[in-house]
This record gives C-alpha cells, sequence and structure tokens, in this order.
C-alpha cells in the first residue's frame, strides 16, 4: 500500500465494523423469519417484504412519517431563518442573551422534557389546560386525542430544532458578505427590500440543506417524545416508522420483518437524495 | 525484564481472580430482574428489604437486583438472552408469560427444587393459585406477586355525595350510579384501568370472565363474543355517561391520590402507593371487583411469577433458595405489607391489609389467567388493548365491530 491508504484504514475499518457491517447484516437479517433467540432462523427470500406491503399499519406509519416531515419543516426552515435573521440585525448584548435561552432547549435531556410535558399536558391537573379552563376556552386531552396527539408531538419537538437551525442559520449570516448589505443601503433600498434580495438568495444552500435533513430525520427527531409520551397511539396516531420499526424489533422480535423495514427506509432515503443530487447537477 | 507468554497469561489470570473474578468456591453471585425492585410506588423498599435480609441469612449467594418497568420485562429478558446472559431470576408478569416459556429459556421452578423441599414448600401455599398457574401439571414458574383487582373508594366523596361508604357498590350499575352522583359534586366519578401503560389484559379478562364469557375458549380466540361486547360496553358506559373521565391510567391513579377522583378500579398491587397518598387527604377504602350481570364477579390474578433463567446447576439450587425464600411466609407477609400483593399462605393472610378482604375472599374463587396461544400472545395481547380496549372504553368506539376486528387480527398472530 502507498500514499494516503494506510493512513485511512482506521477510518476504514471502523465504518466497516459499525456502519457498512451492521448494514449487510440488516439486509441479511431481512430474509429471515428469526426472533434473535431462536437457535433456528428460517430463510423466508421476499417474505418479510411481501407481509410488510401487506400490512396498512406500516402504510399507516410510512404516511404519518410524512405528516411529521411536513409539520417540522417549517420549524427547521421558516422560523429558525426569520429568529436568526432579526437576531442578526441588531448585534449586541441583547441578542447573545437572547440567542443563549433560544438554545437553551438544545441542551436539555430529551427523556427529562418528554416527563416535563406530560404533567403540563395532564388533561385534567396540566398547567395547559389549568390556564385554558380559566380563561373559559375548551381544554383538549392533548396526547390522549388522536386529532390533537400528532400535531402536539410536533409542537413539543419543534423547540429543540428551532434552537438548533437558528445556531446554523446564525453562522450562516455571519459569514454573509455584509458589503453588498452596504450597497444595498446606500442605494436606498429599504431593510424588507434587502433581506428579500439580499440576505434571503445568500442563504439558499442553508435553507436547503436543512430542509433536506429535515425530511430525513424529523421522524427520528419525534422518537423519544412518541415512545414516552404517546407509545404510538391513541390508536396508533403518532406512530411513524421508526417507532412502528422500533417495536417491531424490539417489543415483538420479528427482527426479519423490522429489518425489512429498515432496508425499505434505508432505499427510500437513497432515492431522495440521488433525486437531490441530480437537481442540484441540473439547476448548476 | 524478560517474561514468557504463558507466564505473563498466568499473571493476569490470577490478577483478575484477585479483582473479583468467578472462582468455584467463592460465593455465588444470581441476578435477579424485578419490576418491583427500585420502584418509589410498587412496592421498591418492600422487594429491597427483601433482598437484604435474604443475603444476610444467606452468606453464600449474592443477590444482584435490577429494576425495569413492566412493559419492558419481556423485552428486556429476550434481548439479553440473544446476548447470552439472562438474569437467574426474572419477575415476569402473568400476561407476558406464555411468550416467556415460548421464547426464553425457563427452566421449570418444580424441576430445579428437591422434591421433598418442594412438597413441605407448597404444601402451605393456596393450592387454587398454584393449579392455576401450572402448565401440564408442572409449576413452570412460582406464584409470587399475585393480586386481583379491586374497587378502591374515597369514602370522604361517597360522604360528600351522600352515598354511604359502609354500602360500597357490588355491580356495575351500582357504580356507574355512585360515580355519576360523585361527578354532580364537581369531582371525577370512577376510573376502571382497563388501559394501562403496562399492556396487560387481567382486567379486560376480568371484565370479559364478569360477564360471562372469555378471550380464549380453549385454542379458540373469543374476544369478540357476545359477552366480551357486553362486558366492554358497560365500561365504555361509564365514558359515554361522564361518570368515568377518558383519560390515561396513569393521570387516573393520579387524579385518585389527590382526592378528585372517587372509585378506582384496579390491582391490588397499587395499594401501598395509594395508601401513601391518601395519607392525611382522605379515607381510602377498598371492596371486591364489581359484579357485571347476574353472575358472580369473576377477576383473574394479575402480578408476576418467579422463573428461572440459568442452566447452571450452582446458580439453579442458588435461585431456589431465593425463591424458597421469597415466597415463604415471611417473604409474602413482606409483600402484603409493602405492597398489596396478597399472601398466598393461608397462614399469614392476617398480614395483608383487612381492607382487602372482600379481594382475598375472591382470590379463593380466582379464575386462572388465559394466554393467547403461540409464540406472538404478547403482541396479541398488545393489539387487544391498544386496538380494542381503549378506543372502545376511552374513546367511543363502537364495542362489537372494533372487536370483531381486533379478533381477527389476533387469530392471524396466533394461528402462524
Amino acid at each position: 500500500m502507498t500514499g494516503a491508504r494506510p493512513y485511512l484504514a482506521p477510518l476504514v475499518l471502523a465504518l466497516a465494523v459499525w456502519v457498512y457491517g451492521p448494514l449487510v447484516w440488516t439486509g441479511a437479517l431481512s430474509l429471515l423469519d428469526w426472533d434473535l433467540t431462536s437457535p433456528d432462523p428460517e430463510f423466508v427470500g421476499w417474505g418479510n417484504f411481501a407481509a410488510l406491503a401487506a400490512d396498512p399499519r406500516f402504510a399507516d406509519a410510512v404516511a404519518r412519517t410524512g405528516l411529521y416531515v411536513l409539520g417540522m419543516l417549517p420549524f427547521a426552515t421558516v422560523v429558525p431563518l426569520g429568529l436568526a435573521i432579526l437576531l442578526w440585525r441588531r448585534p449586541g448584548r441583547a441578542s447573545h442573551v437572547y440567542r443563549a435561552l433560544l438554545f437553551a432547549p438544545v441542551v436539555l435531556a430529551p427523556v427529562a422534557t418528554a416527563i416535563s410535558w406530560r404533567f403540563v399536558l395532564h388533561p385534567l391537573q396540566g398547567v395547559a389546560n389549568t390556564v385554558l379552563g380559566a380563561l373559559g376556552l375548551p381544554t383538549p386531552n392533548w396526547l390522549g386525542d388522536p386529532a390533537t396527539a400528532l400535531p402536539v408531538i410536533v409542537a413539543i419537538t419543534a423547540g429543540k430544532i428551532v434552537a438548533l437551525n437558528l445556531l446554523l442559520f446564525g453562522a450562516a449570516l455571519a459569514g454573509l458578505d455584509r458589503r453588498l448589505v452596504d450597497a444595498a443601503r446606500v442605494e436606498g433600498a429599504t431593510e424588507a427590500e434587502i433581506t428579500r434580495h439580499v440576505v434571503l438568495p445568500q442563504l439558499t444552500r442553508t435553507t436547503a440543506g436543512l430542509a433536506l435533513l429535515c425530511v430525513v430525520v424529523a421522524g427520528q427527531w419525534v422518537f423519544t417524545n412518541v415512545a414516552l409520551l404517546t407509545d404510538g397511539g391513541p390508536d396508533g396516531s403518532t406512530d411513524n416508522v421508526y417507532h412502528w420499526l422500533y417495536t417491531t424489533g424490539f417489543t415483538f422480535f420479528d427482527a426479519g420483518r423490522a429489518s425489512a423495514a429498515a432496508v425499505v427506509v434505508l432505499a427510500a432515503l437513497a432515492l431522495l437524495f440521488g433525486a437531490g443530487a441530480l437537481l442540484r447537477r441540473r439547476a448548476s | 525484564m524478560k517474561r514468557s507468554l504463558p507466564a505473563a497469561v498466568a499473571a493476569a489470570a490470577l490478577v483478575l481472580t484477585a479483582c473479583g473474578g468467578p472462582s468455584a468456591d467463592g460465593p455465588v453471585e444470581i441476578g435477579f430482574l424485578s419490576y418491583n425492585y427500585g420502584t418509589p410506588d410498587l412496592g421498591g423498599a418492600g422487594m429491597a428489604q427483601l433482598v437484604d435480609t435474604f443475603e444476610a441469612e444467606h452468606p453464600g449467594i449474592r443477590i444482584v437486583p435490577r429494576g425495569v418497568p413492566t412493559a419492558e420485562v419481556l423485552t428486556t429478558l429476550r434481548a439479553e438472552t440473544a446476548a447470552g446472559s439472562p438474569p437467574a431470576v426474572a419477575q415476569i408478569g402473568w400476561s407476558k408469560m406464555a411468550e416467556a416459556y415460548a421464547s426464553l429459556p425457563v427452566t421449570a421452578v418444580q424441576e430445579i427444587a428437591p422434591p421433598d423441599q418442594w412438597a413441605e414448600h407448597t404444601a402451605g401455599m393456596a393450592q387454587n393459585v398454584l393449579a392455576a398457574v401450572a402448565d401440564d401439571g408442572v409449576v413452570r414458574a412460582m406464584p409470587f406477586g399475585m393480586s386481583v383487582p379491586a374497587l378502591f373508594y374515597n369514602a370522604d366523596l361517597f360522604r360528600a355525595a351522600g352515598l354511604d361508604p359502609d354500602r360500597p357498590p357490588t355491580t356495575i350499575a351500582e357504580v356507574q350510579a355512585a360515580a355519576l352522583a360523585i361527578r354532580a359534586t364537581g369531582n371525577e366519578g370512577v376510573y376502571v384501568a382497563i388501559a394501562d401503560a403496562g399492556k396487560s389484559d387481567y382486567l379486560t379478562q376480568s371484565v370479559v370472565n364478569s360477564a360471562g364469557g372469555a378471550l380464549v375458549d380453549g385454542d379458540a380466540v373469543t374476544v369478540d363474543s357476545p359477552e366480551a361486547v357486553a362486558g366492554l360496553t358497560a365500561v365504555a358506559a361509564l365514558t359515554a355517561t361522564g361518570a368515568q373521565p377518558a383519560i390515561a391510567a396513569a393521570d387516573a391513579v393520579a387524579q385518585f391520590g389527590g382526592g378528585r377522583l372517587g372509585m378506582l378500579v384496579v390491582s391490588t398491587a397499587v395499594l401501598g402507593g395509594l395508601e401513601r397518598s391518601a395519607e392525611g387527604v382522605f379515607e381510602l377504602r377498598a371492596t371486591g371487583f364489581p359484579r357485571f350481570g347476574d353472575g358472580p364477579a369473576r377477576p383473574t390474578y394479575s402480578g408476576a411469577g418467579l422463573a428461572v433463567l440459568t442452566d447452571d446447576p450452582r446458580e439453579q439450587a442458588a435461585a431456589w433458595e431465593f425463591i424458597r425464600f421469597l415466597t415463604s411466609d415471611r417473604g409474602f407477609t413482606t409483600l402484603a405489607e409493602t405492597i398489596g400483593y396478597l399472601p398466598l399462605r393461608p397462614a399469614v393472610a392476617g398480614a395483608a391489609d383487612p381492607r382487602l378482604a372482600a379481594s382475598l375472599a375472591q382470590l379463593e374463587e380466582v379464575t386462572p389467567y388465559t394466554a393467547f396461544p403461540g409464540e406472538n400472545a404478547n403482541q396479541a395481547v398488545v393489539a387487544l388493548q391498544d386496538e380494542a380496549v381503549e378506543p372502545i372504553v376511552l374513546r367511543g368506539a363502537d364495542p362489537s365491530t372494533t372487536l370483531r376486528a381486533v379478533a381477527e387480527r389476533i387469530r392471524a398472530l396466533t394461528a402462524s
């Protein structure tokens, strides 16, 4: 071996052991009927994939994953972008304080946060319904009603995503070419025009990247809250493909079907990324 | 300094042994997985006390206890079995036992106990319970934390609603009437904790049995029988009339503990926790599971058995000693006094809280817990609870069509 290869070996080895090895093993598992403990796994070929295709619960979980993506997209893009621009426009001590306050949710322990929300959203004694009741407004069973459970999960997950993406947009704004902004001001452009025609075009790549990230991992972002607050219920209304996969694999120990679902998710994401790359190449 | 490889290996082995590695004549160490251990309200203190007492009296055996939430016991045990390191003794809920037998390396406790010790030990136990849990005539998991569903009630709210706390309701119709009277005073009426986070169907079975049906008849799945529909319809009517709040079981238990819910139908196992909540707040009382219709109340038991998951003879012997201690007169006395489990030894029946007298009497006639057949028993129970019981009881789903749909799913699950 010559050149850089020996230096790459540890990284390649780590990837092989921790990423590609399990990936191949998942592919192999998806062709078996096995509960991880019995001594005789049975080869079923594409049987697990056929069962997935015929399972309306999996189809529902996939559809709800899409709903989570749609629900999270504004919180991954528009909201943090707006906040970041507001903070960027007014640099100074106040801006630092606000940024720190807005970033706080990122460093809170997800499990502790979820349990805190359980108290806040308690249908009879929770802070939310106590306040609403005092104002004479309806007091829904936030996590117990299939109509409200998914939007609530999105809303309580959103805080963390807004905070994280605010930081990333802030970093992108820090690298903005201020000379263009100054030039626009000299030309008499209003702040709104500067934002629209000067700032936003320079943030397009960041926004697109964060939107794509949201599409890929929105289902994983909400996992902790789904697992702790609703366990996929009520009536499966908050279940998504990742929670379905986890439950199938590690509660019901249907390792084959869970692995088949993982392969399907992986293939879908690969297609998505491939399409994205193709579009970018065409655009440039 | 030069040293040969074998010498280095031997030296390393000596160091490891000195650091507490296994040795043939040292104390035997056995893992114990329990869903009571470490909990604030499900007898964590009582279980820790039992472990400490056992270790003090058996210096040759070390227990390594670990607490796991009820719903995760089977998952944890299956994962650890897959990894090759299950604990020697595990407390497994009866609703998960069928799947545990099918998927875990359970050695029947009756087969690891010396026959004379087994005969002597079980002679003083409730024979009907031993018979109820036996599998083909062999006790595979030792009955341990046994409880039946009971009706707990707040005597103060009864009085405030003009009801007599000395004459609690005995039928589901009376429960509904009492709940509506309590509701009229501005408090919540009743909550039947039939759909809880533990995903056990012991209360579902108790309701369906009391309505004259069963979830399983032989190997046939009968969750959509007219009796099952009638039983769940009666519980759903509580919600529909406003007698029962449509909230999660954990929220209802908190409401009851806070003195804002009149009645709670739940396992006697929560008595200890309820008592602590009620202290200085309200007068807590209990009575037996209500009747549904003309027949007698036929509650089934919940709680757990102790299963042995080790094939090491030394560990098996230690596991038997531990199980023998936990299910002795002293063990059941501690369980009854600290948790609300029912003592399964008539000699110490007096250890139970006097408020559980009606439940103890019902235990005499306890209906065996029935498991769905096959390896997917647990998945079938979760489907029943999540896809039928909860939507029917809390959200007004039609009992007949919902139970029929879930029955089809359970039949498919249990047929494979």
